[in-house]
């Protein structure tokens, strides 16, 4: 595969308004946004902004209101309730200002066209677009210019989606599940292409699975659990707020569930057969608890959470709730 | 917008097995139908003899198929691939994309119109002055754009499954109400009156005049026109309003 090329100086492109001296109007905004589908409330009571420059990663389990939140944003849905504005106006107007680009998850191509016809008709479409072999070189696509779209394989794919989303000057970009298909270097080579947004002080928007993804290349982290924002910051502060330690150990005879839940910092407790599996947010003092109950840990092992497991903590914390609340 | 019209264009001229099918399609029909007809036979009271008839009628109906049933099922699966979805999020506007859809039907519906004109002149000796052959053949093909915005509709209205057989109801109906099957002088007199404000009876009847010697009817082509408007506003509106989860 092709290292992407670096986007053409910045000299070219026209400075978005979000550049200037006045106070920066938010990217995105959603006011007590609510979308249902018969039953289903797919967001609830969805408010948040997005600011320029802001990286964001939108994190939930599979059915948490990802999508609809996406189609939201970008005009594809219309809310039952509240508002939803980009750049203080509504989705179909910043589209059509050329202000959004994005790439769509369930965003098919046009068939029978060759890749290079149809980036040239996302950037002949762009009010403020970008040359076709500047946006095709970009996405790392050059190469395979002169195959039919229907041909390629799933990373490709992907990145001719992410050419059609970057085939002008957008002040913000849109990522459903971008790396969907890609192997571990193509993803390392996608997610350098995308820095290369950012660092041109585009606001990035992307939903994804991939928690590492969004551990790594995120300033901002969004959870959503049933539709509800339920956690919104950095990967660190997810992390902290899940309980920054696992602690793992076994002890001999029978375990006293009771006895371990009084320990103090405790943020999740789980019981095995031998082996008692904890959350903590501060290991240290757990552990000197655990010693002062004269129990005698073996096999202790202490690391610390990744995102993956922080997020599963929140989402699980938030799942219990709602069954509390019922 | 101009790159999306041709492309459109492109890709269609790309297809060619379809192209293949709804070019040949019409002439077939005219050659096998026009069988049962004898060469002096006149077409009712309308002072035109069967054959001239039967080859307007069926170079509309062969444009309709062209436009109406390939292309709604196509626009359909489109919607249903999620293309549709990643065309809504650029600054094209609905008229856009409702103008390169309709295009790139016309861009089929010109040879077969064509080619039954050809056969007409050539196998079945319909003898007309030069201006009429090329008058009838630019008022079918301009007509055909009426059946075009309704297959755009269509495919924006149904799911890639079911707009085949809807498509196939508006196709054979308003071919059948219009006459372009048996001839409209055998309907009943209220049949006659009703079909003279659905789209195809209209069509057909641009091309008739125009055998006959006269400019097209004001009448039929306002009724055109507005069933076009009404068309391709429909299917700009459903392009925008469509919501549904693709």
């Amino acid at each position: 595969m092709t290292a992407p090329a670096a986007q053409t100086g910045t000299g070219k492109r026209p400075v978005s308004p979000a550049d200037g001296a006045a106070p920066a109007e938010p990217v995105v905004s959603f006011t007590d946004v609510a979308k249902s589908f018969g039953p289903v409330r797919a967001v609830s009571d969805l408010s948040l902004s997005l600011h320029p420059g802001e990286t964001v990663a939108l994190l939930g389990p599979n059915g948490a209101g990802k999508s609809t939140a996406l189609d939201l944003l970008l005009g594809l849905k219309n809310p039952d309730h509240g508002t939803v504005r980009l750049f203080g106006q509504t989705p179909t107007q910043a589209i059509a200002a050329g202000r959004v680009g994005a790439m769509l998850q369930s965003g098919g191509l046009m068939e029978e066209v060759t890749v290079r016809e149809l980036v040239g008709l996302a950037c002949d479409l762009h009010p403020r677009r970008y040359p076709v072999a500047d946006v095709m070189a970009a996405a790392g696509i050059t190469d395979i210019r002169d195959r039919k779209v229907n041909k390629l394989s799933g990373g490709q794919e992907q990145r001719v989606r992410f050419a059609l989303a970057t085939a002008g000057a957008n002040d913000l970009i849109v990522l459903d599940e971008p790396t969907t298909g890609m192997d571990v270097s193509a993803r390392q080579a996608f997610w350098a292409t995308m820095r290369a947004q950012v660092d041109e002080g585009k606001a990035v928007l992307f939903a994804t699975h991939y928690l590492e993804e969004a551990d790594a290349i995120a300033d901002r982290v969004l959870v959503l659990h049933q539709g509800r924002l339920i956690a919104d910051g950095t990967a660190a502060e997810i992390k902290a707020r899940a309980g920054a330690r696992r602690i793992t150990f076994d002890l001999d005879g029978t375990v006293d569930s009771d006895l371990l839940g009084t320990l103090p910092h405790l943020v999740g407790l789980d019981v095995t057969g031998p082996t008692v599996r904890i959350r903590s947010d501060d290991a240290d003092a757990t552990m000197h608890a655990v010693y002062g109950l004269g129990l005698y840990p073996r096999n202790l092992e202490v690391s610390g959470l990744g995102l993956e497991q922080a997020f599963l903590a929140i989402t699980d914390a938030a799942t219990a709730e709602e069954a509390g609340n019922r | 917008m101009k790159t999306l019209v041709k492309l459109e264009i492109t890709r269609t001229l790309r297809n060619r097995k379809f192209m293949f099918f709804s070019v040949m399609y019409p002439a077939m029909l005219f050659l096998g139908v026009s069988l049962g007809y004898k060469k002096g036979a006149t077409a009712g009271d309308t002072g035109l003899s069967a054959l001239a008839y039967l080859m307007t009628a069926m170079a509309a109906f062969g444009a309709m198929t062209a436009v109406l049933m390939g292309n709604a099922e196509r626009i359909a699966r489109e919607r249903e691939k999620g293309w549709v979805r990643q065309l809504r999020l650029t600054a094209l506007p609905g008229r856009g994309y409702v103008a390169a859809k309709i295009a790139s039907a016309a861009t089929v519906s010109l040879p077969s119109i064509l080619i039954v004109l050809v056969l007409g002149a050539t196998v079945k000796n319909v003898r007309l002055d030069a201006w009429q052959w090329v008058g009838i053949g630019v008022a079918t093909w301009a007509g055909s754009l009426v059946f075009a915005a309704l297959g755009v509709a269509i495919g924006y209205l149904a799911t890639a499954d079911a707009a085949r057989p809807i498509s196939m109801i508006f196709y054979f109906g308003l071919a059948i109400l219009g006459g372009l099957w048996v001839p409209l002088y055998n309907f009943p007199h209220w049949l006659q009156t009703l079909a003279g404000y659905l789209p195809a009876g209209p069509y057909a009847n641009l091309g008739r005049s125009i055998e006959l010697g006269h400019a097209p009817h004001a009448k039929d082509v306002t009724v055109l026109l507005v069933y076009l408007l009404l068309f391709a506003g429909a299917a700009a509106w459903l392009y925008r309003k469509d919501t549904r989860k693709a």
